[in-house]
């Protein structure tokens, strides 16, 4: 049996200790074999999202491609969810569903098993971003009130105002050399309530006003979004400067194929906290083996019964509903309200269950699109040899079909939680947690990197310094030439 | 109609697969030894000449599939030029490199890949050579009192490589100057090294220009117009530019300065996946004529091909020719 303690916090060892103490407790007396036994991994983490997809101890079991169950097993522990007085109970019983053939039938399972990437709950996240109006009526807050710090970030006026200094340095750059293009275009793509474009045009227009360079009727402001709805609530937003902005619905994960017309183009493009939010697989790397995480969504037998009560749906159909309502909308539970209620409940029920599905080699891996083969090479020659990290497939995607806008000298500018280097997946667990009704996942930067060494660029990650004790970064492209 | 109405040519390099690329990076990482990397060098040099013979290409190169990039290649092959091997992990990546001390003249080895060229096709061959501006601007100048003199110095010793070239048979020869659109402040001087360069070469030498293709993405937007009347002093034959990705309204600059070059017009857009139309290609071809007569125009791609997959480079290769030959119809009848 192996021990990952997978949290470095000070202040956080005498839970793990404690923690330690029970699970071996429950290992002596669960009685399983020695081959099962040698074979166990156990995982204490401290999951940053206080809501988030596990139940506080959780089994994963590691199987072949077709099913056939291999001897490899993870115990994992939620120090943060876990209570003290249940993790020996909750551990026995994990240990034991390592013994048994069968799952527990009495959950209910939304989805079946599937790559991280295709999970339910990235419809889930969809509905939220589609209905963000409905939902927030619901909570009576917006959603930016979920967020850490109870604010995004991408509104600190001290950021926004170096970034913007920023870009005006570059404008008088090119016109010093005679390359600035008649029309001027920055970009954001994921525009939250729109305060950030608002911040951002406000000091720029200050800013050229004050130095008299008249730049800004020459800017050319996209706000640029999936979701209608976040789209015009930015675009009110940003009412004062409504002949300088256009908003544009599109697909995150390709604006190329909206904005093509603009390759080359823009000199400015930024994004807050939308990787974070985009589809995503995980891998896991034990004795040298590659293993894909694959989930299933389900809800414990207790919430689905109390949810099923509630809305007077017969438990077996608690599915269906489910897929009816990511399909259409919460309208289809009796009212909007009602159905948003349904909504929420489930979400907050909803927990994952994993397994390790056993790859061949490399090459089976999925690898995102714009990188190839050799770049997880050389992602998994720099990471530890145990180790489960993130293939950011979102948001390089994403990544790889913006960089190709950018104007010669434009750059991309992403504020989100990234875990910079390979070799950080050792300090801690990095798996997704709730935010409100959305999904937020940390985003492989080291991945994100070869891909942008591939298309020509240098990405550089900065923490963010404006607000003290943020977990965010900023990662900005420089031209690798 | 005339045999060398609208000649079709690449520019220099083709398509590079990513298992070549994944093959010259285990090469730097001392996973595959130097003879297995030549062997694979000239297999796939042979295909990329099988693939320019099918796509009817009539002037064509090794696809400089034996270089990691534009510099890098010439760079360790000047005497003189210290190249720090540890300095890159991926072959696309420039070295680290700096000139100490004079350059002294030597073999560069281009005439050897001229003769593998020839060796393997009927076709007209063509070398391309990066040019003593370009090259000046990526290796540190460690000895010289300036950039110019670096380039004069440079141009000198590869002035005889490029009359070894002649020697050799090499009738078609093009420089590569993509920075002169980074650095349009040079060219009065660059124009100058460009002269040493190619000063008593018994071939015909084309003047490359573009606006970048590092990783299949641009350096630098603007027009060609910077490159006039300074261009006009340039002792080249052709004048090889973009203009596929950027629309074809610079082409009458040629008339304009009433340019004592053939054009190589760049039809192909290099930095995008989405194959051209032989339509397509026919009236870009079309619209340039209506500016320089036919027979002083030969028909290219934008750039090199290297960012392409095999198969859309093929592919692309495939509409120049046949928008080409619609053209050539349309003049032959």
């Amino acid at each position: 049996m192996i021990v990952h303690v997978n949290q470095f916090e000070r202040g956080r060892a005498a839970p793990s200790g404690e923690a330690l103490a029970c699970v071996l407790d429950a290992v002596e007396e669960s009685g399983l074999d020695s081959r099962t036994l040698a074979s166990l991994r156990v995982h204490l983490d401290w999951i940053q999202y206080r809501a988030n997809f596990r139940d506080p101890v959780t089994v994963r079991r590691a199987t072949e491609r077709d099913g056939q169950l291999l001897a490899l097993a993870e115990l994992a522990v939620d120090l943060r969810q876990a209570a003290a007085h249940a993790i020996r109970d909750d551990v026995s019983a994990a240990l034991a569903a390592i013994g048994a053939e069968a799952a527990d039938d009495r959950r209910v399972f939304l989805d079946d098993w599937a790559p991280l990437r295709d999970s339910i709950i990235w419809r889930f996240n969809r509905l939220f971003w589609q209905r963000l109006g409905d939902w927030e009526k619901a909570t009576g807050r917006g959603f930016e009130h979920a967020l850490p710090s109870g604010r995004s970030d991408a509104n600190h006026p001290d950021a926004v105002a170096d970034a913007v200094a920023e870009f005006w340095t570059l404008l008088r750059e090119l016109e010093k050399r005679g390359q600035l293009p008649a029309e001027v275009f920055a970009m954001e793509i994921g525009v939250g309530t729109g305060g950030r474009a608002a911040l951002w045009l406000d000091r720029f227009q200050a800013l050229d006003e004050e130095r008299g360079t008249g730049y800004y009727p020459r800017v050319r402001f996209l706000l640029c979004d999936y979701s209608l709805p976040t789209l015009d609530r930015a675009l009110e937003t940003v009412g004062r400067h409504r002949d300088a902005v256009s908003m544009i619905a599109m697909d995150a994960l390709n604006p190329l194929k909206a904005l093509a017309f603009l390759r080359y183009k823009i000199l400015y493009i930024h994004l807050t906290n939308v990787y974070d939010n985009l589809p995503t697989d995980e891998l896991v790397r034990r004795d040298g083996r590659l293993y894909l995480v694959e989930a299933r969504a389900y809800v414990s037998p207790a919430n689905a019964a109390g949810i099923a009560r509630e809305f007077g749906i017969a438990p077996d159909a608690l599915r269906a509903t489910v897929d009816r309502v990511l399909e259409v909308g919460p309208d289809v539970v009796e009212d909007r309200a009602r159905g948003t209620t349904f909504w929420r409940a489930v979400w907050d029920a909803l927990r994952l269950e994993e397994r390790l599905v056993a790859l061949a080699d490399v090459a089976e891996a999925p690898v995102p699109p714009g990188l190839h083969q050799g770049h997880l090479e050389a992602l998994l020659d720099a990471a530890p040899d145990d180790v489960r990290f993130q293939l950011s497939r979102g948001a390089a995607e994403s990544f790889v079909n913006t960089l190709p806008l950018l104007h010669p000298r434009g750059y991309l500018q992403v504020q989100d939680i990234f875990v910079t280097s390979m070799d950080e997946y050792r300090q801690g667990f990095r798996g997704p947690g709730k935010l409100d009704g959305s999904v937020v996942n940390w985003v492989n930067g080291a991945l994100l990197a070869a891909a942008a060494a591939r298309a020509g660029y240098d990405v550089h990650v900065a923490p963010f310094h404006y607000r003290p004790g943020s977990r965010t970064s900023i990662l900005y492209t420089t031209q690798r030439d | 109609m005339k045999a060398s109405l609208l000649t079709t040519a690449v520019v220099g390099s083709y398509s590079v697969p990513a298992w070549l690329e994944r093959a010259k990076n285990d090469f730097l990482a001392r996973r595959l030894t130097r003879h297995d990397l030549d062997e694979i060098h000239d297999t796939v040099v042979k295909a990329a000449i099988k693939d320019q013979e099918a796509a009817g290409v009539d002037v064509l190169t090794d696809g400089e599939l034996r270089r990691d990039n534009m510099v890098d290649y010439f760079a360790e092959r000047l005497p003189g030029v210290e190249v720090y091997h540890a300095s890159k992990k991926s072959a696309y990546d420039f070295y680290e490199s700096v000139v100490r001390s004079r350059l002294a003249t030597a073999s560069l080895g281009l005439v050897g890949d001229f003769r593998f060229l020839r060796r393997f096709t009927d076709r007209v061959p063509k070398v391309s050579i990066t040019g003593p501006h370009t090259l000046v601007k990526r290796m540190r100048n460690g000895y010289y009192p300036n950039e110019e003199a670096f380039a004069m110095d440079l141009a000198r010793v590869m002035n005889g490589e490029l009359r070894e070239l002649a020697k050799a048979g090499a009738t078609e020869l093009q420089i590569d100057e993509p920075y002169y659109s980074g650095f349009p402040e040079d060219l009065p001087w660059a124009i100058r090294a460009l002269n040493v360069l190619v000063e008593g070469v018994g071939a015909r030498v084309g003047l490359h220009v573009c606006y970048g293709n590092r990783y299949g993405k641009p350096s630098w937007e603007g027009t060609y117009r910077y490159l006039f009347p300074a261009v006009l002093e340039a002792r080249v034959q052709q004048l090889t530019l973009e203009f596929a990705r950027r629309g074809e309204d610079d082409v009458a600059l040629f008339g304009e300065f009433a340019a004592p070059f053939t054009l190589g017009l760049g039809i192909i857009d290099v930095k995008t996946h989405e194959v051209e139309t032989a339509e397509v290609v026919a009236e870009r071809i079309r619209q340039a004529i209506k500016l320089v007569p036919a027979d002083r125009v030969s028909v290219n791609p934008d750039c090199g091909l290297m960012h392409l997959p095999r198969d859309v480079a093929f592919a692309k290769l495939v509409a120049m020719v046949e928008g080409t030959a619609i053209v050539r119809r349309e003049l032959g009848g």
